[in-house]
């Protein structure tokens, strides 16, 4: 199990290397944050729009990869977190009018308490076995909603309409709100990495006897695991109904849950803010660029996936060459 | 007042994995203050009797305690937290961690800020890391490491990866260490380091016990040795009386071919 998380590990750490001598990559994502912060003045309000559900994306992205670099372990079912996030937005807006402000905290905890629900009967199965059980999940996700149409409206969704700041265009409200809790995700995860406790869960990862030997049980680094990586998708399902203003369970079929797959796999599982960045566009800006060619976008879709996948693959080789380029000339 | 030595005790151990027994109802004593050698061929039981004291596995019979506690039926990361710590035949680091950061977690089991301190950027969340940081540095420090604190452990040499990983062993301060073969891979250079690090880290509260093939590794560091074959004790006693018994000679003269 350990060699093949490392087998699939391998080219983002490269890439990481590559692109991350740390305080340029910081530089970039300083840039990045003023250039997105500024954004709003320059384009139009459909894509201002465009870019809110991008970030919304960009968080359930993150949760994903976070399974993956901290537990080692897929997931083909955050839709269903991320459902249970927008739905206790979208249900404390339309039913009890209370905006993000008290509906985003009670997502997260939602989303971290159904994550260590889910992974405590699961916290023996890995790999495949983890990957189709969470599976289940998504697949359970439309038809609870449309079941418990009393609160959550059926088939036909909620509308999302409170402002989180009272005399704000919603427009902007929408596009600053995603983009706020998609750093502070990024911020967070990345304390979570220089933390006692990231450091034995990455440790568990790679070798649970050894973490065990030094304190971490293998279970509760799963049950932990399952929990953040819960917690970042219900965010990513609140921001979702609040940037995209409508919560409606087509929104959360299985697709869903395999696009945060793919996303998080075109990003390398990487936890900056960057390559979240990268995933949520496959999820929302790619479709969209795409949407002009008709019949051809599942093929165009493949082939730019295959694309990103291949030049991730290949970029540290290239890099590799290039190095030597320059180490010749020098 | 009971002045009794701390020891780390087995009665009667066995295990057997299907019908095979790797250990035959052992008894041992490792003391505090003591470095106690435990050699033997390979597949003697050397490796398993690390992994029952560590609660990584459980013998089918027998006991084990420490200073008195009964250990027995306690998670290894139960034992971790008494203090009893353990390095691995076969290096166990993550390649996600820096060797600074692999170090660290040896220390972690002593910190215990909660999870608000994990996200978010606290006075006591860089307290503890500059805190496990500085122990880590020590204790990398104590091994020739220091330059290499910033590598990823795939960067390093075998021998050094195993150093790295005693270090993690070392530097929580435990109270009985378990080492497992650290001097393989190491060169002769490397290897009298390592034994004088070994010895600088000897106390009268630490029990030590070393895994070693290394013969002049363990007869000049170790103040008690077990010999161990087909999971039973064949010779217990100090390096001089180890050297001159009979059975010893005849196991490692006739099996170890190598
Ligand atoms: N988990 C296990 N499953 C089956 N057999 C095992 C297991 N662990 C150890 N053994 C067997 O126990 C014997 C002793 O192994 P080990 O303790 O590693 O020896 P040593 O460390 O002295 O070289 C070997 O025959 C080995 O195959
Ligand atoms: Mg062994």
């Amino acid at each position: 199990m350990s060699d093949q998380n490392i087998a699939f590990e391998s080219p983002a750490t490269k890439l990481q290397q590559i692109l991350g001598g740390n305080l340029t990559s910081g530089m970039l994502t300083f840039g990045l944050v003023v250039v997105l912060c500024v954004l709003p003045l320059f384009v139009g309000g459909s894509w201002m729009f465009s870019l809110g559900i991008c970030f919304a994306n960009s968080i359930g992205v993150l949760a994903v990869s976070t399974l993956v670099r901290y537990g080692g372990e897929v997931s083909i079912g955050h839709g269903f977190f991320a459902a249970i996030g927008a739905y206790s937005v979208a249900v404390l807006d339309t039913r009890y009018g209370l905006s993000i402000l008290v509906s985003l905290p009670l997502a997260l905890t939602l989303g971290v308490a159904s994550g260590v629900l889910f992974a405590w009967p699961s916290r023996k199965l890995s790999g495949i076995y983890l990957a189709v059980s969470t599976m289940a999940l998504a697949l359970a996700v439309p038809e609870m909603i449309n079941n418990a149409d009393g609160l959550t409206g059926g088939y036909e969704g909620l509308y999302v309409s409170q402002p989180a700041i009272a005399g704000i265009k919603m427009s902007f409200q929408r596009y600053y709100a995603a983009l706020i809790v998609l750093i502070a995700v990024v911020y967070a995860l990345a304390r979570l990495r220089q933390s006692r406790q990231g450091l034995t869960l990455l440790l568990s990862k790679a070798h649970p006897a050894a973490a065990d030997a030094f304190g971490t049980r293998k279970d509760w680094a799963r049950i932990v695991v399952m929990g953040i990586s819960g917690g970042i998708a219900a965010l990513c399902g609140a921001m979702l109904g609040f940037a995209g203003s409508t919560v409606s369970p087509s929104g959360f079929t299985l697709w869903a849950s395999i696009f945060l797959l793919v996303g998080s796999v075109v990003s390398f599982y990487g936890l900056t803010l960057v390559r979240a960045l990268v995933g949520g566009a496959f999820l929302t800006l790619i479709p969209q660029f795409l949407s002009a060619s008709g019949a051809w976008i599942p093929v165009l879709y493949g082939l730019a996936l295959l694309g990103v996948i291949l030049f991730g693959h290949y970029l540290p080789r290239i890099k590799d060459r290039i190095a030597e380029r320059k180490g010749g000339l020098t | 007042m009971n002045v009794a030595v701390k020891a780390l005790k087995g009665e009667e151990i066995s295990l057997s994995f299907g019908g095979i027994k790797v250990l035959q109802g052992l008894d041992v004593e490792f003391r505090a203050g003591e470095i106690t050698g435990l050699i033997g061929p390979n597949g003697a039981g050397k490796t398993s009797l690390f992994n029952c004291l560590t609660g990584a596995y459980s013998p089918q019979s027998g006991s084990i305690t420490y200073a008195g506690d009964v250990l027995d039926g306690l998670s290894p990361a139960a034992r971790a937290t008494k203090g009893i710590v353990r390095s691995f035949q076969h290096v166990a680091l993550s390649p996600d961690l820096t060797v600074l950061e692999n170090v660290m977690v040896g220390v972690a089991r002593n910190f215990h800020a909660g999870w608000v301190h994990a996200f978010l950027p606290t006075l006591r969340a860089r307290n503890e890391q500059a805190a496990m940081r500085a122990s880590a540095m020590d204790a990398l420090q104590e091994l020739g490491l220091a330059k290499v604190a910033d590598k990823f452990p795939t960067e390093l040499p075998p021998g050094m990866q195993r150093l790295v990983e005693i270090a993690r062993a070392i530097v929580g301060k435990p109270d009985v260490l378990l080492l497992d073969e650290p001097a393989a891979g190491l060169n002769n250079s490397e290897t009298r380091d390592l034994m004088r690090s070994l010895k600088n880290l000897a106390a009268t509260d630490l029990v030590m016990v070393v895994v070693e093939h290394d013969m002049d590794l363990v007869m000049s560091i170790c103040d008690r040795i077990y010999v161990l074959n087909f999971g039973e004790i064949v010779a217990c006693g100090s390096p001089q009386q180890v050297r001159n018994n009979d059975d010893v000679v005849r196991i490692y003269l006739g099996s170890d071919d190598d």
